[in-house]
């Protein structure tokens, strides 16, 4: 995969979301990106049940399990500032077993669905972030496909980003922090999108009714 | 084809609980070649396939009196091969008529920073040991015969000793849940392979 940044949108004054994601494609329709197919990234939380903490002796610690559509096969799960581990759906199934080790926080599931957008060499992904019924923001997500080294595209990134995102364009991910010479992977997107996730939770509900 | 039989475990999280039907024997290693003959006979056509895998086991203690077991392998001899995350349940206590011991079975590939992922989840090694043997198939059999290497120095593969004499013999197939007409297939394969080595269900309890 390519250098990706994810960010998010926040609302338009006065408006929906659902209505701040259609001026948003609209823009990108006028630029001349071609509409092709949805995409969706879910994340599911887990904390060490009780039972094990009193052996480790240590904070219970949050991982989070993670799909995204554009990789269908396999499932991504991480700890905040942890290792990222890629492997494929059976680890969902081994979840399962784990029941009684690690306990899925239910009502923390959230998502961003939307539509894919193709500019030349770039994927744009306008989704809106759900948890539950309830629509709770923005996800832009851009992929610049033929790099895959950070500080090699990170300006012309900037550069696509400003161009549709104006004000709200914005700075470089952490992710690219330290590693500016280090191989792009799918991992990293996904740690960026934890982040993303973790914002939006803790923000305020969007005033408004949700999608309908 | 017919339907296949109503499984047994319930479908959780819309997968197929798949389990693993397991005979296990063993040769001295002054039977290798014979045994790996007839099972170039018998097996599907295919290159003479060999490994060397490095196995960590891990656990998660918790409240439960059990602790919950998880293995990671590494393949030493190719590299870019996924690492191998298996879950084994407990083995099914089923009919006595049943030939080849069923154990539930989760199979995952996995990253390489698996052995990290796992400690920070706050699993813990075990033990570790490098498998070297000959891999044969035969349809979805799956016939392994190799030697296990305990490793003397923790964390280091290169210094390896054999645990023993002789090499294990496995015959697996991982099917989904309720196929029992496997292990009959699989009884019927390791009739074939009498008496160079004599593959039975082996209880691992009855061995602890």
């Amino acid at each position: 995969m390519g250098v990706t940044c994810v960010s998010q949108m926040p609302v338009a004054e006065g408006k929906s979301v659902q209505q701040t994601v259609e001026l948003l494609t609209r823009k990108l329709e006028m630029l001349g990106a071609e509409k092709q197919g949805t995409f969706c990234v879910d994340c599911e939380t887990y904390h060490t049940a009780a039972s094990t903490l009193g052996s480790q002796g240590q904070a219970g610690k949050l991982m989070y399990v993670m799909h995204n559509s554009e990789y269908p096969l396999s499932c991504f799960a991480l700890f905040e500032n942890g290792p990222c581990l890629i492997a494929d759906t059976n680890f969902d199934v081994l979840m399962v077993k784990l029941k009684g080790f690690f306990q899925s926080a239910k009502a923390s599931k959230i998502e961003t669905r939307g539509t894919r957008y193709q500019y030349c060499d770039f994927l744009v992904k306008v989704g809106t972030v759900t948890m539950g019924p309830s629509a709770r923001g923005i996800s832009v997500e851009v992929e610049y496909g033929p790099c895959v080294i950070a500080s090699d595209c990170w300006s012309l990134l900037l550069e696509f980003l400003q161009s549709f995102l104006g004000s709200h364009t914005p700075g470089a991910p952490a992710v690219f922090g330290n590693r500016h010479d280090a191989v792009y992977g799918p991992a990293d997107t996904m740690v960026q999108y934890m982040e993303l996730f973790n914002k939006i939770r803790k923000q305020q509900q969007v005033p408004v009714a949700g999608i309908r | 084809m017919e339907a296949p039989p109503v499984t047994m475990m319930p479908v959780t999280g819309g997968t197929i609980n798949m389990m693993e039907y397991l005979l296990q024997g063993s040769v001295l290693d002054h039977s290798l070649e014979s045994l790996i003959h007839r099972l170039r006979g018998l097996c599907d056509n295919m290159e003479p396939e060999t490994f060397l895998d490095h196995e960590m086991v891990f656990l998660l203690k918790g409240q439960q009196a059990s602790p919950f077991v998880l293995r990671a392998r590494r393949s030493m001899d190719k590299p870019g091969a996924p690492w191998h995350l298996r879950y084994l349940g407990q083995p099914e206590m089923g009919d006595k008529n049943r030939h080849a011991l069923v154990r539930n079975c989760v199979d995952i590939a996995t990253s390489e920073n698996l052995t990290d992922f796992l400690m920070e989840m706050g699993f813990r090694m075990d033990h570790e040991f490098v498998a070297k043997g000959h891999l044969f198939r035969k349809g979805i059999m799956k016939i392994m015969v190799y030697k296990i290497f305990r490793i003397l120095v923790p964390g280091n593969t290169e210094s390896t000793e054999a645990l023993s004499l002789s090499y294990l013999v496995e015959l697996s197939v991982v099917a989904a849940a309720g196929q029992d007409m496997v292990s009959d297939d699989m009884r019927n394969f390791a009739e074939q392979l009498k008496p160079l080595v004599h593959l039975e269900k082996i209880d691992p309890k009855r061995l602890m």
